[in-house]
């Protein structure tokens, strides 16, 4: 997964190589199923922080994310709203977590606010610590500690569903029942085959797609929506 | 019996925080009424938000807006100005308030952010950026600059005519956007995704089970991820059109109605090129259990209907073809079935 192009992803989609560069890297694009699985997480990612609005969470997150996805040797990522430009230099290790902890960072504020009613429902424990390099170890890890963040919601949306009618939570279950198939279909796929990066970052997709559904379900349920 | 309130107010909107435009309350046993017209500057924007009912928003080329509503005896409408913002709020008389549909007419350069519980949402013409969220109900907006976001839970979501940041999300029900540029976002859960005369240089679209249709341009440069866990991914590509594609399915087919080279990138993936090189296109389409077909353009026929059907799952409609017409004419299969080892 480490070869002379996966650090520089980052400055291909900011647009920073020169032309030579950017044809070079083209050309191993299309040969390189790593870089290129790569390059699809980084873009999903870059767009989901560009897509979250630019006010922050009432209590700062930010020093402790960025401590935890920020290696002593890794890439910085800019501060959320202070940077204007929204340039998001991930090292490719970090990009699988990333995703994840983008999805509960746009929780953040949500949290913040449960936690202010419901205190065992923190921020902190919340976010994923990545790998610091993409092992298959790493990556169970850093499932665990994704599950874990899947469940304080759940308990979250456990506790607070009785604020929404019964009808949508009666949907939003079948819905998560539905991301659940797909989450232990990719997880059976993956047991028999562990490294394909199609369906890690599928599965990761998945859990994302799942952490968004329960973390709206509570802002819903909280009126925080 | 009837109450019919029409009151007519020219207010400009750089009165005190939050002025009473007016109140609507229906009265006895009967239906209320209510219509307000009142002026605005240019910037204003419309704040709505609305239990259950409706809310529809047309436009016209005046500088005031007009409130018509209609409801129930225990609900009232109020209208009110809070700085350059026009709220429109529902409320019962005691507890919760019963339906109220809103008919309200606007500036066409008019932003506006809609929102309700058990309310359908439509907008026809908007000029400005529009925010529309529902929990149970359809959302049909025509028009909208800037960013766009629309969000149900429940329902089906439906854009046209959009220029600018498109962000639509539903949990419950198909998606579709038509006659649309800008940079595109697009998610549920269980629905179909239906992208049609599209003008972006950014698309990600992600459904977990349903099918995907992208029929629109292929910029040099952008940026293109479609993917599903249990459905088709369905491309149109243009003539010409310079492009790198990665395709992965973990149990499907990959078949396309002309030829290319593909070459292998894993067990689960594959890529190929199309066009001369130089700055190409990046798309990427995954499904874990469908299939991924591309096409030329006119080989897709798509005939939109009317959403009598939005709100409802894909699960729900599976033998349900009245939503699109295709027209399959290709003849290069690329089997690419995977059932683990």
């Amino acid at each position: 997964m480490n070869d002379q192009w996966t650090n520089r992803l980052s400055e291909y989609i900011d647009g920073e190589l020169d032309n030579e560069e950017r044809i070079a890297l083209e050309a191993h694009l299309a040969t390189c199923g790593s870089c290129y699985a790569t390059l699809a997480e980084l873009r999903q990612v870059v767009a989901r922080a560009q897509s979250l609005e630019d006010s922050s969470p009432p209590a700062d997150l930010w020093p402790e994310i960025r401590a935890r996805m920020t290696p002593a040797h890794g890439a910085g990522v800019g501060r959320r709203g202070a940077d204007r430009s929204r340039r998001f230099s991930f090292s490719v290790p970090q990009l699988l977590a990333a995703s994840i902890v983008l999805a509960l960072l746009s929780a953040g504020g949500m949290w913040i606010g449960l936690r202010s009613t419901k205190p065992t429902v923190t921020a902190d424990q919340n976010v994923t610590s990545p790998p610091s390099d993409y092992t298959l170890a790493s990556a169970g890890r850093w499932r665990t500690s994704t599950d874990a963040a899947v469940t304080e919601l759940e308990e979250a949306l456990a506790r607070n569903q009785g604020q929404l009618d019964t009808a949508t939570v009666r949907v939003l279950r079948q819905n998560l029942a539905v991301i659940d198939r797909a989450i232990g279909q990719a997880q059976r796929a993956l047991k028999r085959d562990p490294g394909s990066n199609y369906l890690n970052l599928h599965l990761a997709n998945t859990m994302r797609q799942k952490i968004e559904l329960l973390r709206r379900a509570n802002a819903l349920a909280t009126g925080q929506s | 019996m009837q109450m019919l309130f029409a009151a007519l107010a020219a207010v400009t909107l750089a009165l005190p925080q939050r002025d009473n435009i007016h109140q609507g309350r229906g009265q006895g046993q009967g239906q209320g009424v209510g219509d307000t017209t009142f002026a605005v500057q240019n910037g204003a924007r419309l704040d709505v938000n609305n239990f259950g009912g409706e809310i529809v928003v047309k436009t016209w080329n005046q500088n005031s807006v007009q409130v018509h509503s209609s409801h129930s005896s225990r609900s009232q409408v109020n209208v009110s100005a809070s700085g350059s913002t026009v709220l429109v709020r529902t409320e019962g008389r005691r507890g919760p308030p019963s339906i109220v549909d809103l008919d309200i007419t606007v500036p066409a350069w008019m932003g506006m952010t809609l929102s309700g519980t058990y309310t359908d949402i439509s907008v026809d013409g908007a000029g400005g950026s529009v925010t529309a969220e529902s929990v149970q109900g359809d959302i049909a907006v025509t028009g909208g600059t800037g960013n766009v976001a629309l969000k149900s839970v429940e329902g089906g979501v439906t854009l046209a005519k959009t220029r600018g940041r498109i962000e639509v999300n539903s949990v419950q029900g198909d998606i579709s956007i038509e006659d649309a540029s800008g940079d595109i976002t697009v998610e549920t859960v269980n629905g179909d995704i239906t992208l049609a005369r599209i003008d972006a240089a950014n698309v990600e679209v992600n459904t977990v089970d349903g099918d995907v249709l992208y029929d629109g341009s292929i910029k040099p440069g952008g940026s293109y991820r479609l993917a599903t866990h249990d459905g088709d991914v369905t491309v149109v590509i243009p003539p010409g059109a310079s492009l790198s594609a990665s395709v992965s399915t973990f149990d499907g087919d990959f078949d396309a109605s002309f030829a290319m080279d593909t070459v292998r990138a894993g067990k689960h993936r594959f890529t190929f090129t199309l066009g001369r090189g130089g700055n190409t296109a990046r798309l990427e389409l995954e499904t874990f259990s469908g299939n991924i077909k591309l096409r030329r353009p006119g080989e897709v026929g798509l005939e939109s209907r009317k959403h009598k059907n939005s709100g409802r799952g894909h699960n729900e409609r599976d033998n349900d073809n009245e939503q699109y017409n295709y027209n399959y004419d290709y003849h290069y299969k690329y089997h690419y079935r995977y059932a683990g080892n």
